[in-house]
């Protein structure tokens, strides 16, 4: 898999990450939980259906009732006690996650195959791409694009963007917060959701697979500007452009540099490249 | 309480069935260390670290570095070399994390921690990459192995070492709860509550908290090189986020604001961890649903169910 | 203290938050400083106690240029102030936040000063309690008290008034008035009857702006005062 494509499913879920800390103000660990639960809700449907299809419309629409739920039963009671409980709350329910899958599922590694029509390769530019990389690529910019227009357009979008940070004015204005949130956070799971389906057929699935996947998405959303569509974009792009070079170069430090730059933008220019908040 | 609890632990050795209790016991008095140094940056600091595994590892390694040169100089030797290796990395890390707040603190500490666990983890010439280090000795003077061995003989080598074990607990126990109760610690707990009027009243903030970060990482080396000692070898595992995760269950479940309930709090996490483990697997599902729980109904901890029950008298 | 606020401007983005603003203080004066909301007086307050650095022009204490200095710096030379909204140490006991406030920033003794702290601001009877579950009168007791534990000799006052009953602002007021010379008094209030009360100088803020600086009596008669801020009363 090469780089571009690698940055399109990287910004799957650095989107539903960064969409959730830019509308709630919480950083949500169990991002990487909402994909693998993606990546089992495909492997469940496609065993028992063979349809990946299917799996591609129950896959995001599971994880996001399950976020929907967590978000309305739990963290609703914790908006008080402000984010970093929040925060812990997600934390913990990683654990939780992980320990279910592995009951309901078993330790067994899965995986499946790419729907028929999407298999083979062939060559552009000197470089391999196969039928399903330019799915993972289709999907990941049309989810972008459609971000990107959403964002701009909705004029919840807008008062979002101001208003969140003043929770009153957003209630006078006949919005209701709760529900913003819930909707917020189960679409950012979904999202995840959707990362974790379209990334079944070529990964691993097994009940570790949460967490590379949530410390990566957290890198490339603090380097593009948490709660910022453009800035998942951009630094999804320079995540996939250090996976294409970094596997050859500069080899012991390489994830030391990823981090390093993650603390010097947290550092410098909390915001990010594109990101609003500080 | 903690009288009791101490009297319990010191008399650990002369009734337990079996070394494997005593190895859960040092285990667990390895994390209570651990959890006491973060609880004074979370919890009487009010500084959410989600990276202090950084300086738990940096004094394992340190240990793991450096064993042919402190192998002279005995227990002191390796515990004061991990105790030194955190304070050398928390004052850069120290310096830029501690101007954060909040989330940002928190993504912060996490990046460093990270950092130096990709360190760890790759830069195999200097580090020993995925294998990490090992070989460390145990380093137990030789007057208390024989006299461990004299006393416990059916507990061989668990029981020496749970005396040092037990006495680097209670001497951090004693060492930060000094540090608490000090002008230091109020002023600390100050900066917790309200930031803006500590400086409002004079007070240079950001040297509190630096040095609260320091000190905190101190205590983190420390029990990085007792594990260290007790296991034999130093990994990258013990720098990875993971046990960033689980010194800080440890301590939330436990309660913040109390030296105890850190204790408390890493001995639970310990027992449901080699334990609870070994009778189902869902270990992590009852660690994952008790921390839930606290976070959600029980904020001030288990510890503070006890302070319940005392008020009710 | 002296206080000199010369030619303070702050800009929020886009929002000229203070177009040089100018405050000259003498030592012992009692100033108050009046204006709607939003006139950027807390904003003034935040750059005199160095929260807060401006885009341009300097604060000078004594003389002595602070601009640059931190807010804790200034503290230390004896620049206290006491907040809008209370800023108590919710969870710490009334005693222990006077403790963090005589101690004046650093680590030393004088822990014998706080019974009379407590006594001073009628708070010996809760001493014990957590500040968070004071009432608000109580708490803004506190909140001037911890302003004062630190013998300032430049005090400034957001709003003290706000939120008090009839007697517990005559108790407020008779301490500011009770206060010695050699504690220079700034009291932003929107409360009209304390200010000609207290203020021997009155300066009207009005959209970052400054609009009138004089006697009561000569900013009551102001007429661009009156459009802006008497009239709407």
């Amino acid at each position: 898999m090469n780089g571009l494509v690698f940055a399109g499913l990287v910004f799957l879920l650095a989107a539903g990450l960064s969409v959730i800390f830019g509308v709630m103000d919480v950083l949500n660990l169990a991002h990487g939980s909402f994909y693998m639960l993606g990546a089992y809700a495909a492997f469940a449907v496609v065993s028992r259906t063979g349809s990946f299809w299917l799996a591609l419309l129950l896959g995001p629409l599971t994880v996001g009732l399950i976020g929907a739920v967590m978000e309305l039963v739990l963290f609703r009671r914790l908006y008080q006690r402000g984010h970093l409980a929040q925060v812990l709350l997600s934390f913990g329910f990683t654990l939780v996650f992980v320990d279910l899958v592995r009951s309901w599922f078993g330790p067994r590694t899965y995986g499946i195959a790419p729907p028929p029509g999407l298999g083979g390769a062939f060559h552009v530019a000197g470089a391999n791409f196969t039928k399903y990389d330019v799915f993972i690529l289709g999907v990941s910019l049309l989810v972008g694009a459609a971000l990107l227009v959403g964002w701009r357009l909705l004029k919840v979008g807008a008062v979002l963007r101001a208003g969140v940070s003043d929770k009153e004015m957003v209630g006078l204005l006949g919005i209701d917060l709760g529900l913003v949130f819930t909707l917020t956070f189960a679409f950012g799971a979904a999202l995840a959701g959707l990362g974790g389906v379209v990334a079944a057929p070529f990964v691993a699935i097994h009940p570790a697979m949460d967490d590379n996947v949530l410390i990566l998405a957290l890198v490339v959303v603090v380097l593009g500007g948490l709660g910022s569509i453009e800035g998942a974009l951009a630094g999804s792009l320079l995540i996939g452009l250090a996976y294409s070079f970094g596997t050859f170069y500069l080899q012991e430090f390489s994830i030391a540099i990823v981090f390093a730059l993650m603390a010097a933008v947290l550092v410098l220019r909390p915001r990010g490249l594109f990101g609003i908040r500080t | 309480m903690p009288a009791v609890l101490l009297a319990v632990l010191v008399s650990l050795p002369f009734w337990t069935p079996s070394r494997y209790w005593v190895s859960v016991a040092i285990q667990a008095l390895i994390l209570a260390v651990f959890a006491m140094s973060l609880d004074l940056l979370l919890g009487f600091g009010g500084m959410p670290s989600f990276g202090h595994a950084a300086f738990y590892g940096m004094g394992a390694y340190a240990c793991g570095k450096l064993f042919p040169q402190l192998t002279g100089g005995g227990l002191l030797a390796f515990l004061a070399a991990g105790m030194a290796a955190g304070v050398i990395a928390a004052l850069p890390i120290g310096a830029l994390a501690v101007r954060a707040r909040g989330i940002y603190f928190l993504m912060l500490t996490l990046a460093f921690a990270q950092m130096v666990w990709g360190l760890a983890f790759q830069w195999t010439s200097f580090t020993g990459g995925t294998e990490g280090m090992s070989g460390i000795p145990q380093a137990v003077p030789d007057w208390l192995q024989e006299q461990g061995q004299n006393v416990w003989p059916a507990l061989r080598t668990a029981g020496p070492f749970y005396v040092v074990a037990l006495t680097v607990a209670v001497l951090a126990f004693a060492g930060l709860t000094a540090i608490t109760r000090s002008p230091f610690g109020r002023a600390l707990e100050g900066i917790r509550e309200n930031e803006g009027r500590m400086r409002a009243l004079g007070y240079p903030t950001y040297r509190y908290r630096l040095a609260a970060f320091v000190i905190a990482a101190a205590f983190a080396g420390l029990a990085g090189a007792t594990t260290a000692l007790y296991n034999g070898y130093a990994n990258p595992s013990q720098l990875y986020w993971h046990t960033s995760g689980l010194v800080l269950i440890a301590v939330i479940v436990g309660g913040t604001r109390s030296l105890l309930g850190a204790v408390l709090g890493a001995f639970f996490v310990t027992i449901v961890q080699l334990v609870i483990s070994s009778y189902t697997e869902h270990w992590q599902l009852l660690l994952g649903a008790v921390f839930i729980a606290v976070v959600l109904f029980l904020p001030g901890g288990l510890i503070s169910l006890g302070r319940l029950g005392w008020l009710r008298r | 203290m002296r206080l000199e606020a010369r030619q303070i401007s702050v800009r929020f983005g886009a929002l000229a938050a203070l177009a040089s603003v100018s405050l000259d203080v003498q030592s012992g004066e009692r100033r108050a400083l009046i204006g709607p909301n939003g006139a950027g007086k807390t904003t003034l307050f935040n750059v005199i106690a160095g929260e807060l650095r401006p885009a341009s022009g300097s604060v000078l204490l004594d003389g002595r240029d602070v601009t640059s200095l931190p807010t804790w710096r200034r503290a230390r030379m004896s620049v206290g102030r006491t907040f809008q909204r209370s800023a108590l140490f919710p969870r710490l006991s009334v005693s222990e936040n006077l403790e963090l406030a005589v101690r004046r920033g650093a680590l030393g003794g004088r822990r014998r000063a706080v019974p009379d702290r407590l006594a001073a601001a009628g708070l010996s009877a809760v001493a014990e309690r957590p500040a968070v579950s004071l009432g608000h009168g109580e708490q803004r007791a506190l909140e001037i008290e911890l302003a004062l534990a630190c013998e300032p000799r430049l005090l400034l006052l957001d709003e003290p008034m706000a939120g008090l009953s009839g007697a517990e602002r005559q108790a407020a007021l008779a301490r500011l008035r009770n206060l010695p010379r050699s504690v220079t008094l700034v009291i932003v209030e929107h409360d009209i009857d304390a200010v000609f009360a207290i203020a021997e100088r009155i300066t009207v803020l009005d959209h970052g702006v400054r609009i009138a600086d004089g006697t009561p009596a000569e900013v009551r008669a102001d007429p661009r005062v009156q459009e802006v801020y008497l009239g709407r009363s």
